[in-house]
């Protein structure tokens, strides 16, 4: 059936997916202007790589399988959040190998788009990190902080790893003490809001929460600014771009995961586990609003989101506290990826046993 | 009041073109006449009685109904026999149709209307007045005597009035309830008659005004039909039998379903003696300069009307008869009103919103909105795969065609189409 015009309906919604790809690559062109600002131009080259790499990939696919599809622009959005997790300064070959892998391996091998298995930003994001484990955790200062381009630096949640004692004060006053970088806006935001806000409550703001907001501390490109994502995944969640209740559940139950058993580091106790600095690192935001919901490796139906948001915060959770690198939300999406069909599966099962059940019953 | 609407599925969120008909205008007499003697996909044809060349009157019998799928043609129009040829019609299914050409003197038009004291009839010469006159049950054209007079049988059944419209153009029942409200009751009290309901239940869209309900309220008071007002919530498809019964919490096989405008034509066979030559339609969408619900002879060609609307203010994308969710594309200017025309809707491309057909991704916005609790997404991928059998597994013969989920589809396939297909051949193989 080509033409749609002589079957109803014969009127549609707004949306059609090419719609919706290029609404959701728009709302990161932000975060690309902003990662550009903090570690300078040169990091739009990292963009650029991998998303012309994903579209020349898709379109010699297209030559091959005579099935033009770049229009559709999942190409485009895959490249832009693959960049999204590279470092600021990485060797441009990375980008451009680990997009030809996403398309090529996950995504065109298994039938193009709609048929892979795993989500090809992702699974290229894995590809990186397995292949080039030391330059895919070399972060970057941003020139806010020390004025100049390219002074590398360890994120601050490898950082606080490595530090030991200290295990009375919490989380940013042991970064503060061990004279970890904080750039001068923090520092005056900080001292405005415990003035002005915090201290009418009794409570105080430590300084540096305002840098991890706003993206001023070495980290992955997409991770930087919070602010940016945050606004972009509300537009998204607006428009019903996304299924809402993946990211809502999953950020839910790593957050009260976190402030329940935190998340090793020093000053953290039972029930009182540092929630923000939790969020604001290892890019679990981006994860949840961009990578989580892609519909076609995500369940469908409410419950069954709901079931796959919950594994997806325990594991993040548990990637967060046990594993040895920070990255733990990427491998988390990918492994619910892989379980997902058997997830619905089962509750289709379950489902269906409880009817059996009820009719039995009457 | 409690507004009632069914749980799962549905789409709620779409915006509804303002338009209210100040009232209902008589279109003007066609030249040519194309009546076709099959009302719908799956009816039968009535039998030709008149040859080519006749000269016919107006409201003259031209084909006599052969049996309970078929109903009595009269000619909406006075004039010669032209042409008895074998059309396919919009519905795209084949039907024997006559053509007929104006000519000669007007008997139903300019004559004042009779009124006849119905309440002294019984039910057995309603019956016969009403399938003498070819009235039909207008959202199927089914004759709707018989169908009716099915129900009588049963101790307890609810007649429900179906007031309700829900896709974003479509007023023709919504104008003839507002305007005609006292000859729609009546017809509905006939209907009673026939059926004898043990209640009836009017379905209006809770969309509706408090000033227009009010005055609803008023004409069901004045009258002596004990039927009761029912707001539904406005979503897609709440119009659909299954969807009303759901609603209210009882069996579908316990209702019947009519509709004013089936009403007002069995109450002008009835009470006027008319036979159903005239069918109420709306002429709208965003390519008619000035949408308007017309009073046209059946077999008007509805490029006609269209231009007693003024014509179209833009190039339109597609020609829609009824409903755009589950209505069908006409093919050309010329196709004819019909008996089960209740609107001609011009759509321009900006509200069609067609875009090529993409794969599936599995966004579930189908499974979202599918009032019938199914996964289209994956019974698509089945009966791409032949899996008929696991397709009607997870059940395919539960989807009741309201199009909700290729409206909604945003890589827009085809779903229920596709269902449609499937669904027949299946049923054929059954046969075979």
């Amino acid at each position: 059936m080509k033409s749609n015009e002589l079957y109803p309906p014969y009127i549609h919604s707004w949306k059609t997916s090419a719609k919706s790809t290029w609404i959701c690559s728009g709302t990161l062109a932000p975060l690309v202007l902003w990662s550009a600002y903090l570690y300078g131009y040169k990091t739009l080259f990292v963009w650029l790589v991998s998303v012309l790499t994903s579209m020349g990939t898709e379109a010699i696919v297209s030559a091959f399988t005579k099935k033009w599809t770049l229009g559709d622009g999942s190409a485009v959005l895959s490249g832009l959040l693959l960049a999204a997790i590279m470092p600021p300064a990485i060797p441009l070959y990375i980008p451009c190998l680990s997009a030809a892998f996403a398309i090529l391996v996950v995504k065109a091998a298994f039938g193009g788009l709609g048929s892979n298995w795993m989500n090809p930003a992702l699974a290229g994001a894995a590809f990186a990190y397995v292949n080039w484990p030391k330059a895919m955790h070399e972060f970057v200062l941003p020139r806010v902080i020390t004025g100049v381009d390219g002074i590398s630096a360890s994120s601050p949640l490898s950082f606080i790893r490595s530090l030991s004692g200290g295990a009375d004060l919490r989380i940013m006053e042991a970064l503060k003490s061990a004279s970890y970088p904080l750039s001068g806006f923090d520092i005056k935001v900080t001292q405005f809001l415990n003035d002005g806000f915090f201290s009418a409550l009794g409570s105080q703001l430590p300084e540096g929460y305002i840098d991890l907001g706003l993206g001023f501390k070495p980290g992955a490109l997409g991770e930087s600014a919070l602010v940016v994502i945050i606004i972009g995944s509300v537009f998204l969640l607006s428009l019903k771009l996304i299924k809402s209740i993946i990211p809502l559940t999953m950020l839910t139950v790593f957050s009260v995961l976190v402030r329940l058993f935190g998340t090793g580091l020093p000053g953290e106790y039972l029930f009182s586990g540092d929630v923000l600095f939790a969020l604001f690192n290892g890019g679990v935001l981006f994860a949840a609003f961009y990578m989580a919901p892609e519909p076609v490796t995500s369940p469908s139906g409410k419950l069954d989101n709901f079931v796959y948001g919950l594994i997806l915060g325990v594991l993040c959770y548990v990637f967060r506290r046990w594993a040895a690198k920070p990255e733990g939300a990427v491998y988390a999406i990918l492994i619910m990826n892989v379980l997902g069909p058997s997830l619905e599966k089962m509750l289709d099962s379950i489902r269906k046993a409880i009817s059996q059940h009820r009719q039995a019953k009457r | 009041m409690k507004i009632r609407g069914f749980k799962h599925g549905g789409i709620d969120s779409m915006h509804r073109v303002s338009f209210e008909a100040k009232s209902i205008e008589n279109a003007f007499l066609p030249l040519n006449a194309l009546i076709s003697l099959r009302n719908g996909p799956g009816l039968a044809e009535a039998e030709a009685v008149v040859k080519l060349g006749d000269q016919v009157l107006e409201g003259q019998l031209l084909a006599r109904s052969t049996g309970a799928n078929s109903s009595n043609m009269h000619s909406s129009i006075p004039g010669i026999v032209r042409r008895i040829t074998q059309i396919k019609d919009a519905g795209s299914f084949d039907s024997l149709a006559i053509k007929i050409s104006l000519d000669g003197s007007f008997s139903v038009l300019g004559k004042r209307p009779e009124r006849y004291r119905w309440k002294a009839l019984n039910k057995g010469d309603i019956g016969y007045l009403a399938q003498d006159k070819g009235v039909v049950r207008v959202s199927t054209g089914e004759p709707l005597y018989p169908a009716l007079s099915k129900m009588s049988v049963k101790q307890e059944y609810t007649l429900i009035l179906n007031v309700l419209e829900l896709d974003p153009y479509s007023r023709v029942e919504e104008s003839l309830f507002r305007l005609r409200t006292m000859d729609v009751l009546d017809g509905c009290a006939i209907a009673a008659r026939i059926s004898k309901p043990s209640r009836i239940i009017i379905a209006i869209d809770e969309r509706y005004s408090a000033k227009t309900l009010s005055k609803i309220r008023e004409a069901i008071d004045s009258c002596e039909l004990d039927a009761k007002l029912q707001l539904f919530k406005h979503k897609i498809p709440q119009d659909h039998p299954r969807q009303l019964a759901l609603a209210l919490g009882i069996n579908k096989d316990d209702i019947f379903i009519v509709e004013p405008s089936s009403l007002i034509s069995l109450h002008e066979a009835i009470v006027s003696n008319k036979p159903h030559i005239e069918q109420y339609v709306f002429v709208g969408g965003g390519a008619i300069k000035h949408p308007a619900v017309l009073k046209a002879r059946i077999g008007s060609p509805i490029g006609d009307l269209i231009e007693e609307c003024g014509g179209f203010t833009s190039k339109p994308y597609t020609i829609v008869l009824n409903n755009p969710f589950t209505g069908r594309a006409a093919p050309d200017l010329d196709c004819a009103v019909g008996k089960t025309t209740r609107a001609i809707l011009a759509l321009t491309e900006s509200e069609a919103k067609p875009a090529p057909e993409r794969p599936c991704i599995r966004c579930s916005d189908c499974y979202e909105v599918c009032p019938a609790g199914l996964k289209p997404f994956l019974l698509h991928k089945l009966i791409q795969l032949g899996k008929i059998g696991e397709a009607k597994a997870i059940g395919l013969d539960r989807c009741i065609s309201c199009g909700a989920c290729a409206y909604i589809c945003s890589s827009r396939i085809a779903l229920v189409s596709i269902f449609d297909t499937a669904k027949k051949a299946d049923k054929d193989r059954g046969q075979n």
